[in-house]
């Protein structure tokens, strides 16, 4: 197991934010998910050793994690913030962190180079980090996270932010990167974002994991919800008539700068938003976002049963 | 990462601070606060350029009972006015408690704590860098106004106590930064904590008779200045007949106890801290 917490619960005060979990985390890819607000963040910030356990314990690659610096060389993080030394290339700031796990100058800037190369930010590394896109920030997040080639990364909402053709190059990346032995534990609060990387799931709701294995055995479930997508576009008419024509869309409104669909077959439906990006038909699909009403539904199913 | 890279050990502490201070300079060097500093160690510069060009047209800028006031006194009372009483102090506070808050409010603090690197190591090369940004600025200023108020014929003659002053400006900003960087560690509210004890505690302590003053970073670096204290009001007046001036040796082994002591406290403080990040 690469992630072991027993009876971990954490307070901020008289606030609960996880309660009691006991979870096993094997090697390979994991998905962590759950609502905003569900307990992912804390429990992110506990098995990355920010923050002590009130109670219990948890355990990274078989060593406890809180004031265990040296156990960072072998792991990379990718936080969910969007905080960077806003003054600083996407070159300088990837290499002066890498430089922090003890690798001289010149390695330093080799494994940067690398990194940036994977998260495909090469063209755009000698700009200032303020200058760049969401997208392009959460991908030179990525990289600071692989640089130092890390056993296990732990990325915190990985994708938003993303584009749907960049969000489909991120999971490949990550499913490549898990295919040469790096174990991957990612969170997300959209379940087909996970399920696009992995099978196995961990559901946390309420500060308590609610189930935890195969996303298949829940997947029937999510299908009875109607699916909500938002999608940022400068033509929301021409893409709600192209995406009407599919069977599985339940409803769309339209908002300030995109639309709103609601779907009952969202696999097929992220697909083709994905492929209407490619095509690039209908000019630049900036964003899509999936709200936790979505999620919620589900929890609140599998808490009543 | 098919073919892993052999990882280097993790750094020591003294090498993690060191990556740490790296790091940090150029941020710290190109922040916002860095205008601030400019400014506030600007206006001695501006104020002795005024006094030059007053003296230059025939007017005597400065008279105590009657007797004009020579450009090596003037820098000496700037010494104490300008630099000793208010500037070091005040960019100790602003910048000592700061050394981790930036990082907590602008939420980077994740990208050093996760990192095979010790916390206390964090802060060290944090206050490295304080200590390094506020001397490359402060110090620039002091040179000008030297060369702007003391004629070059007396520079030979003042040269010795002007060096001194140099020093003793850098001791006094890595006094200060260390105390205010343990302030910031460990309390919440750290910069009006900072602001009570240079403007309330230190002011009180050196005029009180006793062993106050020696709870103060004011009594042990104002003992090392080679000007002598202007008597510029009552506080000042009191506090040059109630001064008991100890050795320099004394002063230096005192201000390098309280810098290892309070940076060692400060380290400790940090390595147990959690730092909850709003989202």
């Amino acid at each position: 197991m690469i992630i072991t917490a027993e009876h971990l619960s954490k307070w901020y005060g008289q606030v609960s934010g996880l309660n009691d979990v006991s979870v096993s985390v094997p090697p390979g890819i994991t998905g962590l998910l759950g609502p905003n607000g569900a307990g992912k963040s804390t429990f992110m910030k506990l098995i990355t050793g920010q923050l002590r356990p009130s109670k219990g314990q948890v355990r990274v690659l078989g060593e406890p994690i809180w004031g265990n610096p040296a156990l960072y060389q072998r792991i990379g993080f990718c936080p969910e913030q969007d905080a960077f030394y806003d003054r600083m290339t996407g070159r300088e700031w990837v290499t002066a962190l890498t430089g922090l796990h003890g690798f001289d100058a010149r390695t330093a800037a080799d494994q940067a180079e690398r990194a940036i190369a994977a998260v495909e930010l090469t063209d755009a590394a000698d700009r200032k980090i303020g200058s760049y896109s969401k997208g392009m920030r959460q991908r030179i997040k990525l990289a600071q996270a692989i640089a130092h080639e890390p056993e296990l990364l732990i990325l915190d909402e990985p994708l938003s932010g993303m584009d749907p053709l960049m969000r489909r190059r991120t999971v490949r990346q990550i499913k490549e990167w898990a295919r040469g032995g790096t174990s991957v534990l990612v969170s997300s609060h959209i379940l087909h974002e996970v399920e696009a990387m992995t099978s196995n799931i961990v559901l946390v709701n309420n500060g308590r994991i609610v189930a935890e294995g195969d996303v298949h055995q829940i997947r029937d479930l999510i299908d009875e919800h109607p699916h909500t997508v938002s999608i940022r576009t400068s033509q929301p008419h021409a893409v709600a008539r192209e995406l009407l024509a599919d069977e599985g869309v339940v409803s769309v409104r339209f908002e300030p700068g995109g639309l709103v669909v609601e779907t009952a077959r969202p696999d097929a439906f992220y697909a083709r938003v994905t492929d209407l990006a490619a095509s690039g038909q209908f000019g630049p699909i900036r964003e899509i976002t999936s709200p936790d009403d979505n999620l919620q539904a589900v929890f609140r199913y599998l808490v009543k049963a | 990462m098919t073919t892993r890279a052999a990882l280097p050990a993790p750094p020591t502490f003294a090498a993690g601070a060191v990556r740490v201070f790296s790091l940090s300079l150029g941020e710290m060097l190109w922040s916002r606060r860095t205008i601030f500093l400019v400014l506030v160690t600007g206006a001695p510069v501006f104020l002795a350029l005024v006094a030059r060009i007053v003296q230059g047209s025939g007017v005597v800028p400065l008279r105590v009972n009657g007797v004009p006031v020579d450009g090596a006194s003037i820098f000496g009372m700037m010494i104490w006015v300008f630099f000793l009483r208010f500037i070091v102090p005040v960019l100790g506070v602003f910048y000592g408690t700061a050394l981790m808050a930036d990082e907590v409010e602008d939420r980077t603090i994740t990208y050093l704590f996760t990192r095979p690197i010790r916390r206390g190591a964090v802060l060290v090369g944090k206050y490295l860098a304080y200590v390094v940004c506020t001397t490359l600025v402060v110090l620039p200023s002091v040179v000008l106004v030297y060369f702007v108020l003391v004629p070059f014929s007396q520079v030979a003659r003042s040269f010795v106590s002007f060096a001194i002053d140099l020093g003793l400006l850098a001791l006094g900003l890595a006094a200060y930064g260390a105390v205010f960087a343990l302030v910031g560690a460990a309390l919440k509210r750290p910069l009006v904590s900072g602001l009570l004890f240079v403007f309330g505690w230190e002011q009180v302590a050196l005029l009180v008779p006793g062993y106050f003053r020696r709870l103060t970073v004011a009594h042990y670096v104002q003992s090392l200045v080679p000007h002598a204290m202007p008597s510029n009001g009552v506080a000042s007046l009191l506090q040059s007949v109630l001064s008991d001036k100890p050795p320099a040796l004394v002063c230096l082994l005192a201000l390098a106890a309280i810098i290892t002591g309070t940076l060692w406290l400060a380290a400790r403080t940090v390595e147990s801290r959690e730092y909850v990040l709003d989202q």
